[in-house]
C-alpha cells in the first residue's frame, strides 16, 4: 500500500513538475480564450498550466474576427503568448452607378447600391461586373470605419 | 394645420415619410467578410536554465581558486561552460536549457582547484532540462604523498613479502600515518594525506616485524607527491660467514674477547652482527654502521656467544609471520 501510494505521489509529481505555465494576452483585453475547445478565461489570463504538445487555440470577441490556430507546446518552464485581433469595422459602401454587380474576396457578391459591410481590417479585393463583364478590379484597405464610394473609372482618350 | 385633422391628408404624410426615409435606409450584408489574413501572434518559450549546486568542504586547506568545467555527453575535451570561482561552500554554475544529457549520468562536473597539489576531481551526474541540481557533497583536498617500491632479502635479492613498512614522522613524537605489508612479489605501495608535503621529517620504516633493526628513510616530497624506494632488508652480500643478530638491547660490542676490555658501544636488540671467528665463549665479527653522510662503515668486534642467534631465512620475522 506504501509503495503504491509512493508511487502514486511521484506519478503526480511529474504531471506537474512536466506543465508548462501559460501566460496570454491580447489585444484588445477581456478576449476569451478557449483552450482545446475548453475557455480558460478572458485575457489577460496568467499561469494556466498546461502539458506539453499539440493543443488549439481559438480567441473570441465581439467586434473583432476571431482566432483559431494550433501550437505544439514545448516543454518549458513557461511559455507567452501575444495576441493581436483583427478589428471588424462598418463600412458604408455606395455607388451612384447603375447595372453593377460587386464581388468582394472572390465569395461575396452584391447588387445593391447601398449596403452596409462587416469587414475586418486589412486588405480586400473588389471585382465589378457590369453585363456580366469584369470592368473593374481593386484591393482596398479597410482600417477605421468608413464610407466607400464606388465611381467607374473615366477612360480618357486621346 | 387646420387640414391636419382630416385622415386623408395624415396618411399621405405617413407614405411620404416611408418613401422618404426609405431613400436613405441601407441594406446589411448578411455575414461578415473576413480576409483570411494571418494572425498576429507572438510565441515566446522561457525555457529556465539548469542550476547546478556544487556543495564543497575542505578538509584542510582552500586554494586560491577553483577551476569547473561541465561536460555533457561523456565528452570530456569540449566543455560547455568553464568558469573560476572562489574557494566557497557552495558553487552554483547557470546552464541553458537544455544542453544535457538527461537520460544517463553521463554529464560530468570537473573540479580542477588551482594548485598541482589538490586532486582533480569528476563528479558524473544525470542532467535536467531546467531547473536546479544537487550535487553530493565534494572535499577539495590534497593529492596524497605516495611511496612505493619492492622490498628484497639483500643477500641474494629475492622478494620479501609479508615485511611490514609504514610512513610517518621521525622522532619521538612521530606516529604511524600509513601503514602497509609487501604482497607475494614483495612490492608495496602506500601514502600520507597531503598536508605534510612541507614535512621535513617524513620517514619510511621497513621492517618492524622483522627480528632485527628496521630499516628507516627520510623522504622528501618537496618536488613530487610519489616517490619509489626498494628496500633491501637483512645483511649484505659482503657479510660472507654465517649471520647473527643480537638478541637484547644493550649488547656490549667490545674491543676484544678478554673480560673487562673496553665496550666500543651498545648494540640495540636486532643488530646485524657477521661472524668471523669464535672462542667458547664469544663471537668475533662485523657490524654495519651507517654514518651521518649516509655511507656505511664496516666495524669489526667482540660479542657474547648468548647475546646472538643464528639468522635464518625462515625465524627473521617476530610474531605469526612467516616468509
Amino acid at each position: 500500500m506504501k509503495y503504491l501510494i509512493s508511487s502514486l505521489a511521484v506519478i503526480i509529481i511529474n504531471f506537474i513538475s512536466a506543465q508548462v505555465s501559460l501566460n496570454i494576452n491580447a489585444i484588445p483585453r477581456g478576449v476569451e480564450v478557449l483552450i482545446d475547445g475548453e475557455s480558460v478565461g478572458k485575457t489577460p489570463l496568467k499561469d494556466v498550466m498546461i502539458r506539453p504538445g499539440m493543443h488549439s487555440f481559438e480567441l473570441n470577441k465581439k467586434g473583432y474576427a476571431s482566432l483559431k490556430h494550433s501550437v505544439d507546446v514545448n516543454p518549458a518552464e513557461s511559455l507567452k503568448m501575444d495576441y493581436y485581433l483583427n478589428p471588424i469595422y462598418s463600412i458604408k459602401f455606395f455607388t451612384e452607378e447603375s447595372g453593377l454587380k460587386f464581388e468582394l474576396n472572390d465569395v461575396h457578391k452584391w447588387r445593391k447600391n447601398k449596403i452596409r459591410l462587416e469587414i475586418e481590417a486589412g486588405e480586400h479585393f473588389l471585382r465589378v461586373y457590369q453585363n456580366n463583364k469584369i470592368i473593374d478590379e481593386q484591393t482596398f484597405t479597410v482600417d477605421e470605419p468608413k464610407s466607400i464610394e464606388y465611381i467607374i473609372k473615366k477612360k480618357i482618350s486621346g | 394645420m387646420k387640414y391636419m385633422h382630416q385622415p386623408r391628408i395624415w396618411l399621405l404624410t405617413l407614405i411620404f415619410a416611408f418613401i422618404g426615409c426609405s431613400a436613405f435606409r441601407w441594406d446589411k450584408y448578411p455575414e461578415v467578410i473576413y480576409n483570411d489574413r494571418e494572425p498576429l501572434i507572438s510565441v515566446t518559450y522561457d525555457y529556465g536554465e539548469i542550476e547546478i549546486h556544487i556543495p564543497l568542504y575542505y578538509p584542510r586547506y582552500r586554494p586560491e581558486q577553483i577551476g569547473f568545467q561541465v561536460f555533457a555527453n561523456d565528452d570530456t575535451t569540449f566543455p560547455l561552460l568553464s568558469v573560476m570561482h572562489e574557494p566557497i561552500d557552495e558553487v552554483v554554475l547557470f546552464l541553458p536549457h537544455g544542453v544535457l544529457d538527461i537520460d544517463s549520468a553521463s554529464n560530468r562536473i570537473r573540479i580542477v582547484p588551482q594548485d598541482i597539489d589538490f586532486w582533480t576531481r569528476y563528479i558524473p551526474f544525470k542532467g535536467v532540462n531546467s531547473g536546479r541540481i544537487d550535487l553530493p557533497l565534494t572535499p577539495v583536498d590534497f593529492k596524497p604523498l605516495l611511496v612505493e617500491g619492492i622490498v628484497t632479502w639483500a643477500q641474494n635479492d629475492s622478494a620479501l613479502s609479508n615485511i611490514d613498512l609504514q610512513m610517518g614522522l621521525s622522532g619521538p613524537s612521530g606516529a604511524a600515518l600509513a601503514k602497509v605489508t609487501t604482497d607475494i612479489n614483495g612490492y608495496y605501495q602506500m601514502g600520507i594525506p597531503g598536508e605534510f608535503m612541507n614535512s621535513q621529517n617524513i620517514e619510511l620504516v621497513a621492517g618492524t616485524n622483522l627480528v632485527f633493526q628496521p630499516i628507516r628513510q627520510k623522504l622528501d616530497y618537496s618536488n613530487t607527491k610519489g616517490l619509489y624506494r626498494n628496500i633491501s632488508i637483512g645483511p649484505p652480500k659482503t657479510h660472507l660467514g654465517p649471520v647473527y643478530f643480537t638478541n637484547k638491547e644493550n649488547v656490549h660490542f667490545r674491543e676484544s674477547p678478554e673480560i673487562g676490555s673496553k665496550t666500543l658501544f651498545l648494540l640495540e636488540r636486532g643488530e646485524i652482527f657477521s661472524v668471523k671467528k669464535m672462542t667458547s665463549g664469544e663471537y668475533y665479527g662485523n657490524i654495519e654502521i651507517v654514518l651521518s653522510n649516509g655511507k656505511i662503515q664496516n666495524m669489526a668486534g667482540w660479542v657474547l656467544k648468548e647475546d646472538l642467534s643464528l639468522m635464518e631465512l625462515d625465524n627473521i620475522y617476530t610474531g605469526d609471520n612467516t616468509k
